[in-house]
């Protein structure tokens, strides 16, 4: 059975200030076949901050993630989560990392209930040969109560609404009480009222849990007013800082090109925007 | 129907057909689930080129068989895993290509063997205490690994991507369970055959489906019914002289168009809010 947690308190919570780093890219480039898809990244992400990572179409800002996960190396430079280099993360390592995926069509037919979702993030920390316990189900029952879902645990998964669903994506993510939580997207394919729904629950659980969060989204307008620091990506970092010294016109215009428009009050519209 | 009971062979070929039954349809959920029914199809006609290369040749049959279907299931499983090819293209040519061994391989023999065509249809009603042991102990195997390694492999089964972000060594655990689906047929091909063995792993798996949405629950109506339609398989073939791999196989499909016609899941479902 895994190290057993108190019920209602999350293994790193603390005090709402920002520790050492706990992600360091050094001038780091990832490559697929086709080319790079990031390069020469240099960036500190330190424990207990909120970054939101920005980008137009292609701009890597998935492949980040899948950096932050270990599960592609960079081809030039170095990338160091936990202390250790990307290329050497265990396993052990990876059931610190909180991750939701781009949401993705569930077969509403599969055969699987919300409780049995929901422990399965508990896979990595459990570890092999071992089974879930008693624990393990009051710690995804937690996660779910987290994410105000308690009530649909015994709810197949597939008869849920999207956004409910991401809400027990989430949930999942939370049961592996993770250090770093990586959010890809996480509102898009749901409707408005219930975008907002998730994103005041991710700012409740970076303030009460206090979760390192790197959140990609397309929308800069959702992402601006909740990030601690913005990271703009086109392949490369253009610029990383808060939402006021980022969104600059000049800048917005350097990596989206003239689709980009801000308004007076400082709302960034991007023109001709096609999003999954 | 008692008196026959005790008739050794029947006994044998019942403990057969439950141990063939309960194995397949419980590997046959992860078949179902992560999509690799022609996996199982593949690999079952090139354990059977292998059987047929262990008859020409002489050599013991169950390491062929498991050398070429294993060889197989990992290689289709290489070829899904790097995506240079449709998985339904490559195991079409590997799935011919062993078949078309297999009767070159009988082509070769100089003298007709019904031995052979034992593997290809099955002949439980003829399994001797030897081949029951074996059954046994690879039974024994698989289900102690299934057990022992279920979050993972239902992990696995929902999404492999997310399981190896979450920690879980899921690309070994991917080829663990290829190697597992091999075993099972290689071990199913004297009871129930080459053909018909890929029904079996499909067919009560896909039944649970229809009948549950929970995985826990749909391992244990698969193996259920797997174990079941396969015993009753057995008696009605023994009862009306009928070729056992079809009575089971035909039972088993007459079980899952029940459950396809009562299954809850079809049933109008008012919308959670």
């Amino acid at each position: 059975m895994a190290q057993p947690y108190p019920t209602h308190t999350h293994p790193h919570h603390a005090d709402h200030h920002h520790g050492e780093p706990l992600i360091r890219f050094n001038h780091a480039t990832f490559s697929y076949s086709h080319g790079p898809a990031l390069e020469d990244i240099t960036l500190e992400i330190a424990d207990g901050e909120f970054i939101g990572v920005i980008g137009p179409n292609g701009s890597g800002k998935t492949t980040l993630l899948r950096a932050i996960l270990g599960l592609m190396p960079p081809s030039k430079g170095s990338l160091q989560i936990f202390d250790c280099a990307c290329q050497e993360l265990r396993c052990h390592h990876r059931a610190r990392i909180g991750y939701l995926p781009q949401k993705r069509f569930v077969d509403p037919y599969f055969p699987i209930t919300v409780r049995e979702a929901v422990l399965m993030g508990r896979s990595g920390a459990i570890g092999l040969w071992r089974w879930p316990g008693a624990t393990d189900r009051e710690i995804a029952r937690q996660a779910l109560e987290d994410v105000g879902m308690a009530s649909f645990e015994d709810h197949p998964l597939g008869a849920l609404s999207g956004g409910q669903q991401q809400r027990i994506f989430i949930a999942r993510a939370l049961a592996q009480h993770p250090q770093i939580l990586l959010l890809d997207e996480p509102t898009t394919g749901i409707d408005t009222p219930t975008q907002h729904n998730v994103l005041d629950l991710i700012r409740r659980l970076h303030h009460e849990l206090h979760l390192t969060i790197v959140l990609v989204s397309h929308d800069i307008n959702l992402i601006a007013p909740l990030a601690e620091r913005l990271a703009l990506l086109k392949t490369r970092l253009y610029a990383l800082g808060t939402a006021k010294e980022v969104l600059t016109k000049e800048t917005l215009a350097q990596v989206y090109g003239p689709q980009i428009q801000t308004t007076d009050t400082g709302h960034v519209i991007v023109a001709d925007h096609h999003h999954p | 129907m008692a008196d026959f009971l005790t008739l050794g062979f029947l006994q044998r070929a019942l403990v057969a057909a439950a141990l063939t039954g309960g194995l397949c349809s419980a590997i046959g959920v992860f078949v179902v689930l992560r999509g690799l029914a022609f996996i199982g199809a593949g690999t079952a006609h090139a354990a059977f080129a292998g059987v047929a290369l262990a008859y020409l040749i002489g050599a013991p049959v169950m390491p062929l068989a498991v050398a070429f279907g294993l060889s197989t299931a990992w290689i289709t499983g290489l070829l899904e895993e790097r995506g240079r090819m449709k998985l339904d293209v490559s195991i079409g040519i590997f799935y011919t290509a062993t078949m078309a061994l297999a009767i070159l391989f009988i082509g070769l023999m100089k003298t007709y063997n019904a031995e052979v065509y034992g593997y290809l249809f099955g002949s439980i009603l003829s399994v001797t205490s030897e081949e029951l042991m074996l059954t046994a102990g690879l039974a024994v195997l698989v289900v102690g690994s299934i057990v022992l390694f279920s979050k993972e492999f239902f992990f696995l089964a929902f999404d492999q991507e997310m399981a190896e972000a979450s920690g879980v060594p899921a690309r070994r655990f991917f080829f663990l369970l290829l190697t597992l689906v091999a075993l099972t047929i290689v071990v199913s091909l004297k009871t129930v055959g080459a053909i018909l063995v890929f029904a079996l792993l499909l067919i009560p798996a896909a039944t649970a489906y229809q009948l549950t949405s929970s995985l826990h629950r749909m391992m244990q109506y698969s193996v259920g019914i797997g174990t079941l339609v396969s015993v009753i398989g057995v008696l009605l073939s023994f009862q009306f002289d009928l070729p056992s791999g079809p009575a089971i196989v035909l039972l088993a499909t007459g079980v899952f168009f029940l459950a396809v016609a009562f299954s809850p899941k079809r049933a109008p479902k008012p919308a959670l809010s």
